[in-house]
């Protein structure tokens, strides 16, 4: 942390500054310029609030040079983290898609979606049952019912299931069912979720605030690491800028300056991000090309008649013609998809031929 | 246009927008709802301000329905303008990769960066020479003689030249020097300058602005196409948002959008949009991914001693790494980079 003092800051109010700096355990190094002062914090300072010095008299500003976060840092954990997600791997080589509708909307609805992105080539099943809707009077979601359903067409399709959970009161009951939980962009910063879902061990699909920048996001992230569950997938879904030709602006810088910063896997959700299903394959290949580890796509057999979010929902087969040249962006990356069940069995075929 | 009159506007208000609405010779089209009365207004609304309606008694609001350009409007020009240039066109197949540094800094340092940049696959030059920097004080360019060095870089490499104009009395110089006109992003409302560039005929590369929208952009576009000039190309170049950890923001969703609503060729700026030369190959794969039409990129031989933008310029070597992979992309996008005739006698002499 570097403490920068007024110009012309009397020495007394140095010297408290490095009185302040030492009862934290930090050493101080004091630079004396021209014109003004500073005085480094030497030490393990990522857990000390800049506040703390901000508040002293005679500093003008403070400068965090390492990182706020530890946990999520690539300079702590260099490799990637890799994880498995009932039965494939996130944050490797291969990409995966998670594809599904905004909603459950009944049990017919997500057997067939499911089946649909199964066939067209998702390795994993969205489906929200409790729904954030901005107005109170739109709907809400089945609730645990639609867990149920959520499962039956796990059991049918193979694919594991991706399910927002909105309160720390539907954890216990939601563990029984999903294989990840998503924390959505609204709760992004509700600490007492993000702790609640730290206690347990299923894998997290954590998105980023419309309004977060990169680094709130990677501390956010922190706690739920550092109450104890690594397994936690980022996911940029676009943010709120003054543009209004589409729902949000996707930063795409977001997906590099990530990779950069953490080791977990980073993915993309181009329906949020863009809010428009004419631009979501586009943004999807995007996605991939600047390096995302996989994607999020929002699919409906009949987006005209979706509950939720069928402006931005693709039908499978829009999804199908997507898949194709996600996989061939992929491979002009060096990456390739995840295999589906179907290509390993081919795989190992080939393999004893 | 939709006009949303207030719920309790009276039968005098509706009358007085629907007498204004005839006056501008278009036709009315009354709906009387529960709550509300709403008037369209039908017929050539683009040139009619919203304000026209927005300021009589009783108006709720108005919603435009068609867009407020025209030319620059796919609905009115379905297929892609190309904007030919030496042997290659910008907005077909082919991608185009202009290259080159923030500034034109001496003879030496353009003509180097140009020949890497050409060997390494680039199709143009970029350099500027007019800098509109933020602080008064940074280097502001080294005017007509580095157009001079940018002329004797294109006769070396065969490469054309695109070079930022910043005022109406650069025009007749630079037109009689540069092969594309680049309009800045400061400039992208500067719009005695775009009418002025309106009336010649030399390529245009007009910028988004910070915080411009893309709908302002293209009716920054729409007073260049207006005088006459059609050869104009549109540039993401990332916006101001409220993320620190890059210069801009790109707004990626800017380039299907863009090749959505109009017909004028998208490229797009990743050095600019990021800020970092480290993200700029992601960005620039990205963006070709996502159905640009080019890139611009800036390279500088030392981005250490470059007097401008060093921390978002590439290197010569990372700059030739990042075309193979943007290749790649194109190639499965069934596209493939624009390549350069380089006619020009001395281009032949330097690259047989």
């Amino acid at each position: 942390m570097m403490i920068i003092m007024h110009p012309g800051a009397p020495r007394e109010q140095v010297d408290q500054v490095i009185v302040e700096i030492e009862k934290h355990q930090l050493s101080a190094h004091v630079i004396e310029g021209v014109e003004q002062t500073i005085v480094g914090a030497v030490g393990d300072g990522h857990s000390i609030p800049k506040e703390i010095f901000e508040a002293l008299p005679g500093v003008m500003a403070v400068q965090r040079i390492t990182q706020p976060y530890k946990l999520a840092s690539r300079q702590f954990h260099e490799h990637d983290s890799v994880f498995q997600l009932d039965g494939f791997s996130v944050g490797g080589r291969e990409i995966p898609i998670i594809a599904g509708p905004c909603s459950v909307e009944s049990r017919e609805q997500i057997l067939e979606v499911a089946q649909a992105v199964r066939e067209a080539g998702a390795h994993a099943l969205r489906g929200g049952v409790f729904k954030p809707r901005t107005s109170p009077y739109s709907f809400q979601g089945l609730g645990e019912q639609g867990l149920e359903y959520l499962v039956e067409a796990r059991e049918k399709t193979g694919m594991p299931i991706v399910v927002e959970v909105v309160a720390v009161s539907q954890i216990g009951m939601m563990q029984k069912y999903v294989d990840a939980f998503q924390i959505g962009a609204r709760n992004m910063q509700n600490f007492n979720l993000l702790r609640a879902v730290g206690e347990t061990r299923t894998p997290v699909l954590f998105k980023r605030g419309m309004s977060a920048t990169i680094e709130e996001m990677l501390m956010a992230s922190e706690y739920i690491i550092s109450a104890g569950n690594t397994r936690v997938i980022l996911c940029e879904r676009g943010i709120r800028t003054f543009e209004t030709a589409t729902r949000n602006t996707t930063d795409i810088n977001a997906i590099p300056v990530l990779k950069r910063l953490t080791h977990l896997p980073v993915i993309i959700d181009p329906s949020h991000s863009t809010g428009d299903s004419s631009y979501v394959a586009a943004i999807a290949k995007a996605g991939v090309a600047a390096g995302a580890d996989g994607i999020m796509v929002e699919v409906h057999p009949n987006p005209a008649h979706a509950i939720s979010d069928g402006k931005q929902s693709l039908t499978p087969q829009a999804f199908a013609v997507m898949v194709k040249q996600v996989r061939a962006v992929a491979e002009a990356v060096g990456r390739g998809l995840v295999p589906l069940p179907q290509e390993k069995v081919v795989m190992r075929t080939d393999a004893g031929a | 246009m939709m006009i949303i009159m207030k719920a309790n506007a009276t039968p005098q208000q509706v009358e007085a927008v629907i007498a204004q609405v005839k006056s501008e010779g278009l036709n009315v089209h009354l709906s009387q709802g529960v709550e509300a009365t709403i008037i369209g207004a039908i017929g050539e609304t683009h040139s009619i301000p919203p304000d026209r309606f927005e300021g009589l008694d009783g108006v709720e609001s108005v919603q435009r329905i068609t867009q407020p350009y025209k030319l620059a409007s796919r609905q009115f020009h379905p297929e892609d303008t190309r904007v030919t240039l030496d042997g290659f066109a910008v907005g077909g197949e082919e991608i185009a990769i202009i290259a080159g540094p923030c500034s034109v800094e001496s003879r030496s340092q353009i003509v180097e960066t140009a020949l890497a940049v050409k060997e390494a696959g680039a199709c143009a030059l970029r350099g500027g020479v007019f800098k509109p920097r933020t602080s008064p004080y940074s280097f502001q360019g080294l005017g007509e003689e580095g157009l001079e060095f940018l002329a004797e870089a294109r006769d070396r490499t065969g490469l054309p030249i695109v070079v930022e104009i910043m005022s109406q009395v650069q025009l007749e110089l630079m037109a009689r020097l540069v092969d594309v006109l680049q309009v800045g992003a400061r400039n992208m409302q500067n719009f005695n300058l775009l009418r002025a560039i309106g009336e010649i005929r030399t390529p245009v590369l007009l910028k988004r602005g910070l915080s411009a929208t893309v709908e302002e952009l293209l009716m920054s576009a729409e007073y260049i196409l207006s005088g006459g000039n059609r050869q104009v190309m549109l540039c993401e170049r990332g916006i101001r948002t409220f993320e620190t950890s890059t210069r801009n923001t790109t707004d990626i969703n800017a380039i299907p959008v863009m090749k959505n609503l109009t017909h004028l060729p998208v490229l797009l700026d990743p050095s600019h949009s990021t800020g970092h030369a480290d993200l700029v190959p992601a960005v620039a794969r990205a963006a070709v991914a996502a159905g640009a039409d080019g890139l611009i990129v800036e390279v500088h031989p030392d981005p250490a001693h470059a007097v401008s933008d060093g921390k978002q310029s590439l290197k010569p070597e990372k700059f030739a790494q990042m075309v193979d992979q943007v290749g790649q992309i194109a190639q499965v996008m069934g596209r493939r980079l624009a390549v350069v005739r380089g006619e020009h006698p001395s281009a032949r002499q330097g690259w047989t």
